[in-house]
């Protein structure tokens, strides 16, 4: 089948060029370092050379739900930045450097080859975030008290989507432009365009995909899913959906050689 | 019943007009050329019968097809600097596009085993194509724009960058493959085209300005012409030749005197009679036949 074609060379090319390698462990890194830091942090402090004599340091009291907080919150800046970079050249960069001329002209469907693309870097985007999240629950089971692990697939789940939402605007952008580096900024720039927006309407844009990541601190105190985030998941699997649909579109239209 | 139908090709960039009004067909067998100077719209022209670009008018026929239809099934098409993925080897990337043009694993593989071979490429077929030279990728070039048999095979400019011996292979494998398929190719080097091609289609600004086999346009352009080569100094006998019947005129270049004649029976009697009353150190004396360049300025320049 023309999709499994597509997508299987996509695997074999991060594979290749070893995404497949650094992408989880960079995301398994971001995932650990508040966790691990802000646990060891007094003895950071000893061994770079302890406090003045008589200065106290109050650390706050951590609770796991503050701490799994601040790997989302890495994965909000750094995540998004590797997402971002990963996959800027993946249609773009072949269309720059020719590539697509020769498998373009074989009768391939636009869908087939927009669906296969996007759906490995949703692979490899989910995969290498839930080794992080993992390696993140592992270390805050440890260091800081329970975590259930429900609470831990609803985070994986919901905060999911928000980084396939990442990937489908790359992907998007991918089908516009012919310079990776633009699809990267346009990227990064949405996204926090979209955040501050959110954050500017915030009494009308409750549904906002933005907004994911503080219902999903609300999630884990309350320890149910609150209606705003199931609403916001809606809301973020249509965004993808239109995403998806108006890359297909724009390709269809778009000159493939210049 | 023509393979391929262009009808009032056009394709406008900003203001200037890449390829105005083309049109022109052909049928199932041949091997075509489209020939033009660097900036013709040779290559607008080839991408737009291979889809790549949209044509902002005219229509575009395939065999027994709708007007412009996607057509991509039935053509392979070999850019001019064709870019693989250099992490592939050749190989796999053969079964690659064989896979996308919808063949099985198995066709695929067997259909890239053959062509790797038709192409002299088996000993590198497992090797990265970012190692491959000009000329293989070239090679590699031709063997995926074939691997689901296509009816029309179109080639774009597919010596002009190569070394002699790369130039050499590719043109050898053309003729081969015009055995048995229909080609398309482009090209600005005249001799190329004259080589191995049956039928020209001459482009100029955009346009067609002569189309035929090479049969048709030699008679067409047939200009009736004598070499002489002289041993000594050629001035002495211009004079003398200009002024015999049936001479139009008559110039030197390189080395031999050229003339322009009306009438070839009478030209060539008076000229070998004047030659051997006056003993002339006559060295070469050809008729020549109009080659391609000549055509082609010809028809470019009206």
């Amino acid at each position: 089948m023309q999709w499994w074609t597509l997508f299987q060379k996509e695997l074999i090319e991060n594979m290749r060029n070893v995404k497949w390698i650094w992408v989880p462990l960079i995301m398994i890194l971001i995932a650990i370092m508040d966790p691990l830091t802000n646990y060891y942090l007094p003895q950071i402090i000893e061994a770079t050379g302890g406090m003045p004599e008589g200065a106290k340091i109050q650390l706050p009291d951590y609770q796991p739900s503050d701490v799994v907080m601040m790997s989302l919150g890495q994965f909000n800046t750094i995540g998004v930045l590797i997402i971002a970079l990963i996959s800027m050249g993946t249609i773009a960069g072949e269309r720059k450097n020719g590539v697509s001329e020769l498998i373009l002209v074989k009768p391939v469907s636009y869908l087939n080859y927009i669906t296969a693309k996007w759906a490995s870097f949703v692979l490899l985007t989910l995969v290498s975030f839930s080794m992080g999240m993992l390696a993140s629950w592992y270390y805050i089971n440890l260091l800081f008290g329970e975590l259930s692990l429900v609470a831990l697939l609803h985070i994986l789940f919901f905060y999911g989507l928000w980084l396939m939402l990442v990937v489908s605007l790359s992907i998007f952008y991918n089908t516009l432009f012919k310079t990776p580096g633009l699809v990267a900024f346009l990227t990064i720039s949405t996204i926090v365009l979209m955040g501050a927006v959110t954050t500017v309407f915030s009494h009308i844009l409750e549904w906002s995909p933005s907004r994911i990541t503080n219902y999903i601190q609300k999630m884990i105190v309350t320890g149910n899913v609150p209606s705003d985030l199931a609403g916001a998941a809606i809301v973020t699997l249509s965004t993808i959906v239109l995403l998806i649909a108006a890359s297909v579109v724009a390709f269809r239209k778009k000159e493939l050689a210049s | 019943m023509a393979l391929l139908t262009v009808e009032n090709l056009s394709k406008q960039y900003d203001n200037s007009l890449v390829v105005n009004q083309t049109s022109f067909q052909f049928e199932s067998g041949k091997c075509v050329a489209l020939i033009g100077p660097n900036g013709a719209g040779k290559t607008t022209t080839l991408r737009m019968l291979s889809g790549l670009l949209k044509p902002t008018s005219g229509t575009i026929t395939f065999d027994d097809m709708k007007q412009n239809a996607d057509i991509r099934g039935n053509i392979g098409y070999l850019p001019q600097h064709p870019v693989f993925f250099k992490w592939m080897t050749g190989q796999e990337f053969l079964i690659y596009v064989g896979r996308l043009a919808n063949l099985s694993k198995q066709e695929a593989e067997s259909r890239a085993e053959r062509l790797l071979d038709c192409v002299g490429l088996t000993e590198s077929a497992k090797r990265r194509i970012g190692k491959y030279s000009g000329g293989m990728k070239q090679r590699l070039g031709i063997a995926q724009a074939m691997i689901h048999q296509p009816k029309l095979l179109i080639l774009d400019e597919p010596v002009s960058s190569l070394d002699p011996i790369g130039r050499r292979d590719v043109l050898t494998l053309m003729e081969e493959l015009k055995k048995d398929m229909t080609i398309l190719f482009s090209t600005h080097i005249l001799s190329d085209a004259d080589e191995v091609s049956d039928e020209l289609l001459l482009l100029h600004e955009g346009r067609i300005v002569e189309s035929g086999s090479m049969t048709e346009l030699r008679d067409k352009y047939q200009t009736a012409k004598i070499e002489l080569g002289f041993d000594g100094d050629l001035h002495k006998y211009k004079e003398q030749i200009t002024d015999l019947p049936a001479v139009t005129d008559c110039y030197i270049e390189r080395d031999l005197l050229h003339v322009n004649i009306q009438d070839m029976a009478a030209a060539r009697h008076n000229i070998l009679a004047i030659a051997s009353a006056q003993e002339w150190p006559l060295t070469s004396f050809a008729i020549n036949r109009a080659s391609l360049e000549d055509m082609f300025m010809k028809a470019v320049n009206g």
